[in-house]
């Protein structure tokens, strides 16, 4: 119901959101990509919070599908999508955004797998959308508690955001988000890799829908600082955007 | 005519690859629009193996110092072009595979989906 009121909304370009009263239906899409040692205590501590739940195993190559779907025993909340190949994190959040709009989502939260979010932050970063001020939100993570090399990687990313997509953000980079089903709707992303973050964000401008930034925990463990953004990754983005520009050239 | 080493290997590989870009188009590998592309490319290198002094006639015509001088450019500059569509050829393959990859997920959740929902009915 919510969500047809919305659509109709979409074409009134000067209303306002309404707020979402009632209590709105929330789909954690968690892409997970060889998460094994982490994504049954991640499933656990999500599931306490009543929260439906949407899981794309990303072709991994251990056993994280079989994990995932063993701790999953209400299959009308929680349901798992597996990409027969791996083919990355923003092929991954395609699918699960694909997958919750088909459910009747209001509100799309993505959420990494490696257990660096806190479950608190879910309802921090819905706030803005269910108070109708905000159509995207981004949970920023405190970047000067962050080791020195992440912290680089992230500024840069920020940057290369900045001037690709003329947008700045606090933190491009950070996997927690959440989409109204309007911001979702309209999401039109190709990039397949982490570049996704960035453009995201770009669609989110372009659309000129409503950024609201809201500060969240990050738990680092061993784990989760193996992963994410760091130098490397940031250059391959910068080189698959360039490469992007080149090919609208020609 | 004494003909110089370059001479000869030009002519071979020319004669190589447009023997293989014929079998590639009769195993259904390759279109005919690629192929006779491919054949002009190559009989040009052939042609140019054997006489080089041709290329002085385009240098003329551009003003680039020697004939084999623009040869070379002119090779360069292909080979990074084609590089570059080969780049943009896989780059949307991978996007199909995705894309396929997706559908397979999607469509076989629902179909879990629907047979829980089929079963809890008939219990």
């Amino acid at each position: 119901m919510k969500s047809t009121a919305l659509k109709k909304q979409s074409n009134d370009f000067y209303t306002l959101n309404p707020p979402i009263s009632t209590k709105p239906d929330i789909y954690v899409v968690i892409p997970a990509y060889n998460e094994s040692k982490t994504i049954k205590d991640v499933l656990e501590e999500l599931k306490d919070k009543n929260l439906k739940i949407i899981v794309i195993d990303d072709g991994s190559s251990d056993e994280t599908y079989e994990i995932a779907e063993d701790s999953i025993i209400n299959s009308y909340n929680e349901s798992i999508y597996r990409h027969v190949l791996n083919r990355g994190l923003g092929a991954a959040l395609k699918t699960g955004i694909e997958a919750a709009i088909a459910k009747e989502a209001d509100i799309i939260v993505t959420f990494d797998a490696d257990g660096q979010h806190d479950p608190e932050d879910i309802i921090k970063v819905c706030k803005p959308i269910t108070e109708g001020k905000a159509d995207f939100v981004i949970g920023t993570r405190d970047f000067s508690k962050m080791p020195a090399s992440k912290k680089f990687g992230n500024n840069v990313m920020n940057i290369i955001t900045r001037v690709f997509y003329g947008i700045h953000v606090n933190d491009s980079q950070s996997g927690l988000r959440a989409f109204n089903i309007k911001a979702a709707q309209v999401l039109d992303i190709h990039s397949r890799g982490y570049g996704v973050s960035s453009e995201i964000i770009g669609e989110i401008k372009n659309h000129d829908l409503k950024i609201e930034e809201v500060p969240i925990k990050t738990i680092y463990t061993d784990y989760s600082m193996s992963k994410g953004t760091g130098l490397n990754i940031g250059l391959k983005i910068l080189f698959k955007l360039i490469m992007n520009v080149i090919r609208k050239v020609f | 005519m004494i003909f110089q080493i370059y001479q000869i290997l030009g002519t071979l590989i020319g004669i190589i690859a447009i023997v293989l870009s014929l079998w590639r188009f009769k195993e259904g590998k390759m279109t005919l629009g690629m192929l006779s592309f491919w054949i002009l490319i190559w009989a040009a290198v052939i042609i140019i193996s054997i006489y080089p002094e041709s290329t002085n006639l385009f240098a003329s015509i551009t003003g680039i110092g020697r004939g084999l001088d623009f040869i070379l450019i002119l090779g360069l500059i292909g080979s990074y072009y084609l590089v570059f569509k080969m780049y943009t050829m896989i780059e949307s393959m991978e996007q199909e595979i995705t894309q396929l990859v997706r559908e397979l997920a999607l469509q076989r959740e629902n179909l879990k989906e629907n047979v829980e929902k089929s079963n809890n009915s008939l219990k």
